[in-house]
Order: C-alpha cells, then sequence, then structure tokens
C-alpha cells in the first residue's frame, strides 16, 4: 500500500490557496494510483475544519513550542514520521519559500527524486512523470521521477483547487521524539499593511522603467486597489530604488504565475518573462509598439502608463461595481 | 573561518537555448556564452567580506563539465583562494538531491564553518543545494538569506518569504543560500583577473571522493521550447478609447473581470 501526502501550508493562522492546489494535484494522483490522500498539519490543529472535502483521509498533526513558527528540521522530521505512518511515496507542497524549503530537506531525508516548481504532473505516465521550467522559463522538461520516494513541489495558481466531496477526515496526532532545532526562526518580519505579495495573487500590475520613478508605482498602485491586485516590478525599477525588492518579479525576482498579468512600461526581457511567462493572460501598456513584450502579450495597448492606466483604472471600478 | 562556496557554470540569461537534438536532456551548446551563476555572485562576495574581516580561506566546489573552469576562474578572480572540480559524467548528470551529496563529500575535508551558494541555479531553476549539502553534513541551513551576521557560534539571517521575512538564527556551521540584495558583488579588477590564472583547480573524481555512481532517482526525458506566446490584440488611441477596448477585452473575451 502507498499513498500521497500534501503538506498543509498556513500562513497567520489560515490555510494557503497552494495547499487547496496541492490537495487537488494530489486527489488524482491517489485516485491513478489507488491509493489513499493524506495531509500533514503542523501547529494548525484548530484548522481540521477547514480541511473538509478536500480527499483527505488522513489529517497527521504536530503540535507543540517547536511547530509554532516554521522550522526546516522540525517540519522535515515531522513530515517524514506522518509519511512513513501514512506508507506515502509521493509528498507534495506548494513551490513558495516555505515549501520549497520544506520539499528539499524531506527529499534528502528521504533521499527521494525532487522536483521543484512543478507545473504539470503526466498523471498516467509510469513511473510518474512532471514538466518544470528550466533556462529562465525558456524551456520545458520533462522529468521522470524514478526514486521508490517522490517530493514535489507545485507553482501556486496552476493546478485547480481540489473539490472531492469526501468523509471528514481522520485526525492523527504525530508523536514526535527528540527533536532539537539548531536553526530557529527568532521574528517574523511582515510587509507593510495592505501590500500583497505578488506569488499568489489572482492578478498582477507591474512596472518597469516607463514608471520613470516611485510617482508611476503610485498610479500602478491605484489600479491594483481598484482590482485587488498585487504590485509587480521589473528589475530595472527595483535597481532604481522606485519600488522594493520583494515587489521584483523575473529570473533575479519573483515567479507569478496569475489569472492576469497587466505589464506598464516593461520593455519585457527575457529575464521578465522568466518570472512571469505562464502567466494566463497578459496585457501590456507600453509607448514603444516595438517592445518585445508588445509582441507576446494578449492585448497590447499602445500608449503613455500615466494617461491610460488612470482611465483603465475608471473603467474597470465601473464594471466591477457593476 | 573558512568558507566553502558551491558554484555552477551557466548559460547567460541572454542566450537562445535549445533542445539538443541527440543528447536527451541536454542544450545545443555552441554559441551559447556560459557564466557564473548570478546568484553564485552573491555567495562568493559574502564569503569573501566575511574572511576579509575575520580571516580563513574561500574555496569553491563546483559539479560540471570541463568548461566550469571559466565560471572557477571569474569567483577567483573576485577572490576565491582555490577551488575543486568534480567533472566525471556520472556526477555531472546525477540528480539534484545525489549531487547534494557528492557536494557534501567535497566539502566535508574543507573543514569549513560556512556554505554558500547562489539562492537558485538559473539552468535547472533548483534551489535545494544548500538544504540537502546541510542535511548530508548534518547541519542546519537557511535558504534565500539577504542578510547575514556572523558572531562567534551563530550566524543571524534574514530570509525572504512571501508576505515578508523571517529572521533565523542559526547555529555553526551552517549551509546558507544567498539571494539578491544580500550585497552587491564587485567586479574583478584585470590584475585579479590575470592572478586567478594561476590559482589552484583540483579536479576530484567520485572515486577520489569515495563514493560510487549512484542509480538516478529522476532523469531529464525531454526538453521543449516554451511553446512562444503569440502577439495578440494590439490597439493605439486615444486613453478613453484604449481602456475602453480593454476593459470589454478583460470582461468578454479573458472572462477575467
Amino acid at each position: 500500500m502507498a499513498g500521497v501526502l500534501v503538506w498543509v501550508e498556513t500562513s497567520e493562522g489560515k490555510i494557503k490557496k497552494i495547499t487547496r492546489e496541492a490537495a487537488g494535484a494530489g486527489a488524482k494522483i491517489a485516485a491513478k494510483l489507488g491509493v489513499p490522500l493524506g495531509a500533514a498539519l503542523f501547529n494548525g490543529r484548530d484548522l481540521v475544519p477547514g480541511l473538509e472535502n478536500l480527499g483527505f483521509s488522513k489529517i497527521y498533526t504536530a503540535e507543540g513550542a517547536i511547530f509554532e513558527k516554521y522550522s526546516s528540521e522540525a517540519y522535515a522530521q515531522a513530515f517524514a514520521a506522518a509519511g512513513e505512518q501514512f506508507n506515502a511515496d509521493v509528498f507534495l507542497t506548494g513551490a513558495t519559500a516555505l515549501g520549497r524549503d520544506l520539499s528539499a530537506c524531506l527529499a534528502a531525508r528521504l533521499d527521494a527524486a525532487l522536483a521543484i516548481d512543478v507545473t504539470e504532473i503526466l498523471y498516467d505516465a509510469r513511473p510518474l512523470k512532471v514538466i518544470r521550467p528550466v533556462y529562465s522559463g525558456k524551456l520545458l522538461a520533462e522529468v521522470e521521477l524514478l526514486g521508490d520516494k517522490k517530493v514535489i513541489s507545485l507553482r501556486p495558481n496552476v493546478f485547480p483547487a481540489a473539490e472531492t466531496p469526501s468523509a471528514p477526515p481522520e485526525v492523527v496526532p504525530l508523536s514526535l521524539e527528540n527533536l532539537a532545532i539548531r536553526a530557529e526562526v527568532r521574528k517574523a518580519i511582515k510587509a507593510a499593511e495592505g501590500v500583497m505579495d505578488v506569488t499568489e495573487a489572482n492578478i498582477v500590475i507591474s512596472g518597469g522603467r516607463g514608471t520613470g520613478g516611485p510617482e508611476g508605482f503610485k498610479v500602478i498602485g491605484e489600479l491594483a486597489r481598484t482590482l485587488g491586485a498585487a504590485v509587480g516590478a521589473s528589475r530595472v525599477a527595483v535597481d532604481e530604488g522606485w519600488i522594493e525588492y520583494a515587489h521584483q518579479v523575473g529570473q533575479t525576482g519573483k515567479v507569478v504565475s496569475p489569472v492576469l498579468y497587466i505589464a506598464c512600461g516593461i520593455s519585457g526581457s527575457t529575464q521578465h518573462f522568466a518570472g512571469m511567462g505562464s502567466s494566463k493572460f497578459i496585457i501590456a501598456v507600453n509607448t514603444d509598439p516595438d517592445a518585445p513584450i508588445m509582441e507576446k502579450a494578449d492585448f497590447a495597448i499602445v500608449g503613455d502608463l500615466f494617461k491610460v492606466v488612470p482611465v483603465l483604472k475608471e473603467e474597470l471600478g465601473k464594471r466591477i461595481r457593476g | 573561518m573558512n568558507i566553502a562556496v558551491i558554484i555552477r557554470q551557466v548559460p547567460d540569461t541572454e542566450a537562445a537555448v535549445k533542445p539538443h537534438p541527440a543528447n536527451q536532456g541536454a542544450i545545443v551548446e555552441d554559441g551559447v556564452k556560459f557564466i557564473l551563476n548570478p546568484y553564485d555572485e552573491y555567495a562568493v562576495e559574502e564569503a569573501l567580506r566575511i574572511t576579509e574581516k575575520d580571516g580563513g580561506e574561500v574555496v569553491g566546489v563546483c559539479i560540471g563539465p570541463q568548461r566550469s573552469e571559466t565560471a572557477i576562474r571569474m569567483a577567483m578572480a573576485m577572490g576565491m583562494a582555490r577551488a575543486i572540480l568534480i567533472s566525471d559524467a556520472p556526477a555531472v548528470e546525477a540528480d539534484l538531491v545525489t549531487q547534494g551529496g557528492i557536494l557534501a563529500a567535497a566539502i566535508k575535508g574543507l573543514s569549513a564553518r560556512l556554505i554558500l551558494c547562489g539562492r537558485e541555479m538559473i539552468d535547472t531553476q533548483n534551489d535545494a543545494a544548500a538544504a540537502v549539502v546541510a542535511h548530508r553534513l548534518g547541519i542546519p541551513h537557511v535558504l534565500a538569506a539577504s542578510k547575514i551576521e556572523i558572531s562567534g557560534d551563530k550566524a543571524t539571517v534574514v530570509r525572504d518569504i512571501e508576505g515578508g521575512s523571517l529572521e533565523i538564527e542559526t547555529a555553526l556551521p551552517a549551509a546558507i543560500s544567498c539571494q539578491k540584495g544580500l550585497n552587491e558583488p564587485r567586479y574583478p579588477t584585470l590584475i585579479a583577473i590575470k592572478r586567478a590564472k594561476n590559482k589552484e583547480i583540483k579536479k576530484m573524481t567520485l572515486a577520489e571522493l569515495g563514493l560510487a555512481a549512484a542509480q538516478p532517482k529522476s532523469r531529464v526525458t525531454a526538453l521543449r521550447p516554451l511553446q512562444a506566446r503569440s502577439a495578440g490584440v494590439k490597439v493605439a488611441g486615444s486613453p478613453e478609447e484604449v481602456a475602453g477596448k480593454c476593459a470589454a477585452w478583460l470582461s468578454e473575451t479573458a472572462k477575467v473581470i
């Protein structure tokens, strides 16, 4: 008997959206293999009710001071222990900062096959195969996972969230011994209030060289507020000091995969595409009709972002308010 | 303290990479410029800054074909003292978890108190090296550091996560991967580039590291170009006109709003 085990990622006492996406992919793998789907939830015993109807038959929990903050060592040990009890051979996490960390630790611990930032699973392939972007997103690699144990991190916003009517899962508290950690989180530093992170946002609006300075990002920020979007930026805008690094999308920034990506005053370098090339729809606003991004956008507007974006904000605001 | 820096040679980000027609999982290398993995520059720079202050030696460890030497020389021009290059095919072709074990075996003999690497290798887009190496060496790790402060037996590291960052205190020795923002990597001087040519690159095989070729845990069975995005609608006109068209497209065609 084997099984598929999903790490339930939480943030500030809430289950992250990627968990439902991982559960969706996990349920599909489990159904194809005819094995059960389970979950591992650390420091979130009260979140169990939120994990119903995701297809989980069992939820392994770990509580205690050591689990209150993320710890690579404690979490990987607990995830491995849950895997052993569940007899899991496939482990899923989000390709988030902590999901990538946990999956790497677990793969090292289990000497498993590891696939990072996967955007597609070939469910029928035996052994299991996955697709992941490589070479700055210019190529896709089909990777065959040969190890007995397979650890996969999934790119957020790519896999459909689970809708798996299922019986309430059984909660299994893990008893863990000899937990000792040598790297400990001392402080969690939050980004400024009201700043949405680009990685898991459904809509990202980014500014580049064309924003010309922090004023350009004010215009972009207003459209973002109207749409409930996150604000992104190209490398140039960050290097110029117009906006913080946390907003940077691209090769040396974050990878995003939103439903809608609006690039304002961004030429669209290879490095930028490495971070947003898998967006479902791309809108570009650029004064240069020949900028590379204008040839790749689904909807390209030739125009000055300072003039177009505020009008677009009004127009979309009207439609949203109905 | 001695610091080991894991480095890698990768194709230039601007290079047009194409899947190799015959070699499964490889790219066509003709005409491709290879560089030091950009994130590794932060790791080399940080190692140099720490040893310039507290003493010690910076040693590079690299898995890659012979051509990786140019990337190693670049790190040496920045100031890295010497390096180990593991070029035998089973090491170069190994999966990332196995490579982590090989790197750990090479680092073991260096009495390094700190192991640094880049946040991500931009060719394979893998970012697990620090975690795997640390586990194999039985030491803690922190990924994606944007700040590292060493004090005695400990390091305080700030690492980025979605929506903020974490301040982590780790015991040393530890493995830490380095993120943009950690420092401003130096440009090597011409003299330093010249001197780098005489620094020692020790070539080691798996056998010399006491390892045997392992069964692969994963392998790339195909590489294909990303389906190029084709141009869509292009509009020009007054702000009102283009915004109206865009809003209509968003609600009727894309059905996003």
